[in-house]
């Protein structure tokens, strides 16, 4: 009974390892790709960033604001009942700082941006490679992981970025006239205590996480788009693609949130 | 112009235990257009890691242009795929790109031309292989013999000196792709561009080619001219052209 779970969790622990081994490869190979940089056209992903930024920040607009309305009014409403019973109702701005521009902006935007458009470009990459698209574009010379993961990194990293602040912007104004309907703060009170919550590091700190997401996101997404080898794989991949995707933001939330404010 | 364009020196291609290609040598002069047939497993797609993909482990030596593509490195061999034809069975179009975007990608991603150079250039293909009635089209919109003519376009756009074109005609009604046959009859007469064509059909291509090779079991069982072909009493030809299974080929 011991050896044999011993047995599993052996086998598990290396096939994470060769997992994470593979990966790292991958990506050093997209650091390899980088140098032929100097071979690479703008005007050939000219088009592409266009279109992804497009799918991943605009067209992501009304779903963001909707459930950024939706975690203000929330988080306000609570904050407004809660903070008065433990005499703290002066700590306002702080608390909506902390929660919505440090912690739910970023991580909510980022599980929206992996559940839209990671699971996009996953599928649309694995599509591409069993239609041999990616074969013919290795074909012409086209350097593929140049051609398609660097422009969706940029992408993702100026979608991310905008969509943070427009959620950041959004939660506040839209969770304080929620709140109106609780209890009456004046706006220029609401707006100074926030003005004197947020600090220059909540900016960069936001700012870090966006370009973390921007890169991890669509990385990890294109490494599980171009790893199915038949037809039947591709929803397997794609659905590794999103919940590891989602578990690496987390990871990477917790890991900027420490460096920032804990150490 | 007797420049050898390609050149193949006892190749030995093995993947696992299985000899893929067994001791294969042959050139090809550039201005010269060869068919190379065989039946399945024969080991004439196996050609496809050697000559375009480079970065297949076997023995022996393939020159092109006079260098070998074993010694090219990483972006060695990008310079020597953009510098390479080719098209495929698969077609492998983008599937997001209209058919002017299709084959304007090559040179979108290596020409030194302007946007507008490139336009012109796409439109003159265009206009030859009689695209113009779909060229804002995508892939999905398009019929069989339109996908090849685009493929094709994209194949050619960069002016490659060498075509490899694999398969890509077996399945095609000869009639919608006249114009493209035209074209490619045009460019066989050129002394500067040299094809290879890899088909299970090689009668369809006496126009066009100079020379037909054949392979059996990942070695050339024959190897001549257009009229060496025709007249052949060599048993492979003789067995594969009339279709039998007497003869020296054991097909399962």
């Amino acid at each position: 009974m011991l050896i044999e779970f011993i047995t599993k969790a052996g086998r598990k622990g290396i096939q994470i390892y060769s997992g994470i081994a593979e990966f790292r490869d991958f990506v050093k190979s997209i650091f390899t790709s980088f140098k032929s940089l100097r071979y690479l056209r703008f005007r050939s992903i000219y088009t592409i960033i266009i279109n992804q930024t497009r799918f991943t920040g605009v067209d992501a607009l009304a779903i963001v604001m909707i459930i950024a309305l939706l975690l203000g009014g929330t988080v306000i409403i609570q904050a407004l009942t809660s903070l008065p019973k433990f005499g703290v109702e002066g700590f306002l701005g702080n608390l909506l700082v902390i929660i919505i521009a440090r912690e739910l902006g970023p991580l909510a935007t980022a599980l929206i941006v992996i559940a839209r458009s990671g699971s996009a470009i996953a599928t649309e990459i694995s599509v591409q490679k069993w239609s041999r698209e990616i074969l013919s574009m290795e074909l012409m010379g086209i350097d593929t992981k140049l051609y398609i993961v660097f422009p969706r990194i940029i992408a993702s990293i100026l979608s991310i970025l905008g969509l943070i602040i427009i959620f950041d912007v959004v939660a506040f104004i839209g969770g304080y006239i929620i709140s109106q309907t609780v209890v009456y703060i004046p706006m220029d009170v609401f707006g100074q205590t926030l003005i004197d919550a947020f600090t220059f590091k909540d900016i960069i700190a936001a700012l870090v996480k966006s370009v973390f997401f921007g890169i991890t996101i669509p990385l990890i997404c294109c490494y599980y788009g171009l790893k199915p080898n038949s037809k039947f794989e591709i929803p397997i991949y794609v659905s590794k693609a999103v919940i590891r995707t989602l578990f690496i933001a987390i990871i990477v939330n917790i890991a900027v949130s420490t460096l920032f404010y804990l150490v | 112009m007797n420049e050898t364009i390609l050149e193949l020196r006892n190749v030995t291609y093995r993947r696992e235990t299985i000899t893929l290609l067994d001791d294969v040598s042959f050139s090809l002069t550039r201005g010269d257009n060869v068919t190379i047939f065989g039946p399945e497993g024969s080991g004439i797609s196996s050609l496809f890691d050697i000559i375009i993909r480079g970065n297949a482990k076997f023995d022996g030596d393939v020159f092109y242009k006079g260098s070998s593509i074993k010694s090219l490195d990483y972006f060695g061999l990008m310079n020597h795929k953009r510098e390479v034809g080719y098209l495929h069975g698969d077609y492998g179009l983008m599937s997001n790109l209209s058919v002017e975007q299709n084959i304007s990608l090559p040179l979108d991603y290596h020409s030194a031309m302007s946007a507008s150079e490139i336009k012109k250039h796409v439109d003159k293909i265009i206009y030859e292989v009689n695209l113009d009635h779909c060229k804002k089209l995508r892939p999905f919109d398009l019929t069989r013999s339109e996908i090849l003519k685009t493929a094709f376009g994209r194949a050619i756009a960069n002016d490659p000196d060498l075509l490899y074109i694999e398969h890509a005609f077996e399945d095609q009604c000869y009639l919608n792709i006249r114009s493209l046959i035209d074209v490619l009859t045009e460019r066989s007469i050129r002394p500067d561009k040299s094809l290879i064509m890899i088909t299970y059909y090689p009668q369809n291509f006496i126009d066009i080619s100079d020379e037909f090779i054949m392979f059996f079991n990942g070695r050339i069982v024959f190897r001549g001219k257009k009229d060496d072909y025709m007249a052949s009493d060599n048993p492979y030809v003789v067995q594969y052209r009339t279709n039998s299974i007497e003869g020296p080929m054991v097909i399962l």
